[in-house]
């Protein structure tokens, strides 16, 4: 047999081919090569830290190579071997411990032996690229596992750090007999359960001690370590540019001004980390001075797709409600995209919750028809979602309701109810609502033909949100003009829904209501003509 | 069947229908021929020079036509003095060559008409205070200053004017500092007191030299009743120098008799920029006396937006001499306009100028919509606050008026 060959660490092939030569040199390597007797270096000591090695821990390397869960971490160069080699690759006898001897190091070939770090610096287990890692001592305690491991939990982790057990990355991996290794914790736990198998493969243990695997947690020590810097730097890195693009902003012009919002907009809602820097920066308040009255449409936009994205303080608050800054952002959403008008649309929500405003001053009528020009888009439905939302805000203040009625927002909106998602519908009905609260609004709901049909098509199908609200209005309509409208809602079949609804288990008020409008709708027929336009079935009558 | 018959073959049958002109061919079908023949004689006979020449207009009209499509009409529209023609002479001097010598010369009597008709309206406004006034000696003047008012008055009555020289300058400035007609110049706004009035009465000295020639400010203040329509035709120059955007703009008389020749304009209009003078609020027509200046611009507003021609145009409502407002509304309510009269003052100072100012625009777009049928609400609308002599203000807007114009273009091509 050749001389022992040195080990290489190889940026390691994840073929098949590759797999295939490592297992098979794998068992060369546990070749008597060495001149020193298998039984002897069968029961040499380990040779890093000297403890005493057991046979049968040996002997079931053997079956450990049999499995996949082989690390695929060691892979020798098939040009280390001559052909004579690879056909001995399957030991006769016991498996050996490889013997590290340093001196061979020196010898011709080029192969050497890689310290950890490096190893696992040309991400050898994979999981993507790193960064340069600093100096970071192996024991290092500044580093501390649990907590890399705690911020890293997004990454993708190697199988052969995860606990079979826990299925967490292991703190302090043991090996059992069986050569499965386990959370020192877990196992234990196990056994103090009072079991006696390896959890995995089901095998009674013949040797209960656990043998911790040094190897292994350095390994996920390193690779965590490695993760977690460049994780570290990469934020570093965001947060440099947010604080360049920050003071960037205050000097330049024109293009130039809105090429760097874009980017700070696209790092924004790309990093959570860019967010903090921006807010202790200042940002916030730089970038709500860019809006003014001579703001371009390309600026402004990108401002508020900014905006949108961070926690706005009370005082940001305040300053972006001055009425020149509203309407400001009430432009640019009338006159954007569909991605700016739903940033505008979702900044004024942000602006009107928790501040005690003037809604006369926000809810300027612009912004009502530009919001109700948005809603009709069926092509966005996520915008109507929005506009919706921010429409039923709005209303919930009373002054702003007979102006929102006077822009036309009644027929617009009952147009609106057929194809709605449930969400919308809700929210297209509460604005219904609450302006059917006005005079104005009563009148325009009345005299919009729609109205009836379209939201006596609503009752007992959506929700029972729905089919509350849906009854609010009707009951509002025909009590202000009950000539007209009690027949044409009879006509849309307001009666059969009525007495599903008083016969279904919704809440009494419900029930109460519905009631009151059947008597209401029924006041001006006689029983057995009512009975007819109910279309009721035999078994109801 | 004749359509279908050979040149030769017409040619036989014409010569055969007019030898048996009668009873050969019916009238009809001979004419027919005769046409196609002198059609085909057009195109055979040496007659090219001529056709060459009809082709070369066709080809020039088409042209023009294609160009023309690519010009944008922008109207400026508005009551008496709110500042159209100001807008039209700063677009001129930001976008075109702006004014040379001989324009700038050529406003010297315009400002010297200024002066004097202004001074006369001021001597006559104190005369008719003075009779008429509770507090009547406040407006009387000394009697150095009355001899010279009679002089300007009469003056100022003329048709043709006499170049300010340094004694009438000088003349002008002694009644002009008189405290009679400063107390009547606090009620200018129950005359006709033009706003440039206290710009050039402090200038008399630099306005009355031999050699003066106008500087691009004075020209802008100059005050020439607009009458009939001008237009001029500009490229707005981007940031990088080219914008491919050609804008027409026309500046037209604001004042009543003056409209009746807006609707020839109507046509085919990308924008219509309206003026008002925010600031005339307390001030009565010129054509009207007995009329508000803003009840008629709030019903010129209404009866423009609502013509049939301006379905699809954008509106840039440019709220005018904001400067002059500034000053005035911390003094005078703004309820004395029966438009305002639901107005509250609510603090003072800078942020009283403020909410009286969106007050104001409120109340314009309260008026916009309720003038606007449903089917129109897609039209552009948007309000700009300016001051129409402040150059960089004017610069500033018209590039956003410029930027909404050209996204509405994109809009409307599809393509955003």
């Amino acid at each position: 047999m050749h001389g022992h060959q040195g080990l290489k660490f190889t940026a390691h092939s994840r073929s098949i081919a590759g797999k295939k030569i490592a297992f098979s040199l794998y068992y060369h390597f546990f070749d008597d090569d060495d001149g020193i007797s298998g039984e002897e270096q069968g029961r040499g000591s380990c040779p890093f830290d000297q403890r005493k090695t057991s046979d049968k821990a040996c002997d079931k390397e053997k079956q450990k190579n049999g499995e996949e869960k082989m690390s695929p971490l060691i892979a020798i160069e098939a040009s280390d071997l001559s052909m004579k080699d690879k056909s001995v690759a399957f030991p006769k006898g016991y498996p050996k411990m490889p013997m590290y001897q340093p001196s061979s190091r020196r010898e011709v070939d080029s192969s050497q032996v890689l310290d950890l770090e490096t190893a696992v610096k040309d991400g050898v287990l994979g999981g993507g690229g790193g960064g340069v890692i600093t100096t970071a001592a192996f024991a290092s305690d500044k580093l501390d596992l649990k907590i890399m491991i705690e911020e890293l939990e997004s990454m993708d982790v190697p199988t052969v750090f995860i606990c079979p057990i826990s299925l967490e990355p292991m703190h302090d991996p043991v090996t059992l007999c069986t050569g499965q290794t386990y959370e020192r914790s877990n196992i234990l736990k196990w056994f103090s359960l009072g079991h006696c198998t390896c959890p995995t493969t089901m095998q009674e243990l013949w040797d209960d001690s656990v043998t911790p695997n040094k190897t292994l947690q350095q390994l996920i020590y390193s690779w965590f370590s490695q993760k977690y810097l460049a994780m570290k730097k990469r934020s570093e890195d965001v947060q440099g540019r947010v604080k360049e693009i920050l003071e960037n902003l205050k000097k330049i012009k024109g293009q130039a001004r809105v090429q760097a919002l874009k980017e700070l907009r696209q790092v924004v809602q790309a990093h959570g980390s860019a967010k903090k820097t921006v807010v202790e920066n200042g940002g916030i308040g730089l970038i709500s001075s860019l809006l003014g009255p001579f703001t371009t449409h390309a600026v402004g936009s990108e401002v508020i797709g900014v905006l949108v994205s961070l926690n706005l303080d009370l005082n940001s608050k305040s300053d972006l409600l001055q009425p020149a800054k509203m309407s400001l952002i009430v432009d640019i959403l009338n006159e954007g995209s569909i991605e700016t008008k739903i940033n505008c649309t979702r900044l004024i929500g942000m602006l009107m919750e928790g501040t005690d405003f003037a809604s006369e001053n926000i809810a300027s009528l612009s912004l009502l028809v530009g919001l109700l020009r948005l809603v009709k888009d069926k092509k966005h439905p996520n915008g109507v979602l929005v506009g919706l939302s921010l429409l039923e805000t709005i209303c919930s203040h009373e002054s702003v309701r007979s102006s929102f009625v006077n822009v036309g927002a009644v027929p617009q909106l009952v147009e609106l109810i057929p194809g709605l998602t449930n969400e919308c519908l809700e929210l297209v009905l509460h604005v219904l609502e609450l302006l059917s609260s006005t005079p104005e609004g009563r009148l325009a709901l009345k005299d919009c033909p729609n109205t009836i049909p379209n939201i006596v098509k609503l009752l007992m199908k959506a929700s029972e949100n729905c089919t509350q609200l849906a009854l609010s209005i009707l009951w509002a309509i025909c009590k202000f003009a009950p000539e007209e409208c009690a027949s044409l809602a009879v006509d849309a079949g307001v009666a059969a829904k009525l007495l599903l609804v008083i016969q279904s288990g919704c809440n009494p008020m419900l029930k109460q209501r519905s009631a009151e409008l059947l008597k209401l709708c029924s006041l001006n027929y006689t029983t057995t003509i009512f009975i007819s336009k109910c279309k009721l079935t035999r078994t109801i009558q | 069947m004749v359509e279908q018959l050979g040149f030769v073959a017409l040619v036989k049958l014409v010569e055969v229908s007019e030898e048996h002109s009668n009873d050969f061919l019916n009238f009809d079908l001979r004419a027919f021929c005769v046409g196609r023949l002198s059609k085909n004689r057009q195109h055979t006979e040496a007659d090219t020079e001529e056709n060459a020449q009809t082709a070369e207009i066709e080809r020039r009209i088409e042209q023009e036509t294609k160009a023309e499509k690519h010009i944008q009409k922008l109207l400026l529209l508005g009551a008496g003095e709110s500042g159209k023609s100001t807008i039209f002479k700063q677009i001129k001097l930001l976008f075109q060559t702006g004014f040379d010598e001989a324009e700038l010369k050529s406003y010297v009597s315009v400002i010297d008409a200024n002066i004097y008709q202004t001074i006369k309206i001021l001597y006559d406004g104190s005369k008719e205070f003075a009779q008429n006034d509770v507090d009547s000696s406040k407006y009387v003047l000394s009697s150095e200053n009355q001899v010279i008012g009679e002089k300007l008055s009469e003056i100022g009555s003329r048709l043709d004017y006499p170049r300010l020289d340094k004694e009438l300058a000088e003349e002008i400035g002694n009644l002009w500092k008189d405290s009679a007609i400063q107390e009547t110049y606090a009620r200018g706004n129950e005359l006709q007191v033009p706003d440039c009035t206290h710009y050039f009465m402090e200038s008399l000295q630099r306005l009355s030299d031999a050699n003066y020639v106008p500087t691009k400010e004075d020209v802008l203040y100059a005050r020439v009743r607009t009458t009939g329509v001008v237009e001029i035709q500009f490229s707005p120059v981007g940031e990088n120098k080219k914008s491919g955007e050609v804008y027409r703009l026309f500046d037209v008389g604001g004042q009543r008799n003056e409209r009746r020749k807006w609707i020839h304009l109507f046509e085919g209009v990308t924008a219509v920029i309206f003026c008002a003078a925010i600031n005339e609020y307390d001030q009565t027509l010129f054509e009207d006396e007995q009329k508000n200046r803003m009840m008629e611009t709030k019903e010129l507003f209404d009866w423009v937006l609502k013509q049939p021609c301006f379905e699809k145009t954008s509106f840039m409502l440019f709220l005018n001499k904001f400067d002059i407002f500034e000053k005035k509304v911390l003094n005078v309510p703004l309820n004395v306009c029966e438009w305002f009269k639901d107005y509250q003052p609510v603090s003072t100072g800078k942020q009283e100028i403020e909410h009286a100012y969106e007050f104001i625009k409120k109340k314009f777009e309260e008026l916009y919509f309720q003038s606007t049928a449903p089917d129109r609400v897609d039209r552009v609308f948007k309000v700009y606050r300016t001051t129409a002599l402040d150059q960089k203000v004017v610069k500033k807007t018209f590039k956003l008026v410029d930027e909404t114009l050209r996204r509405r273009n994109l809009f409307e091509a599809g393509l955003l």
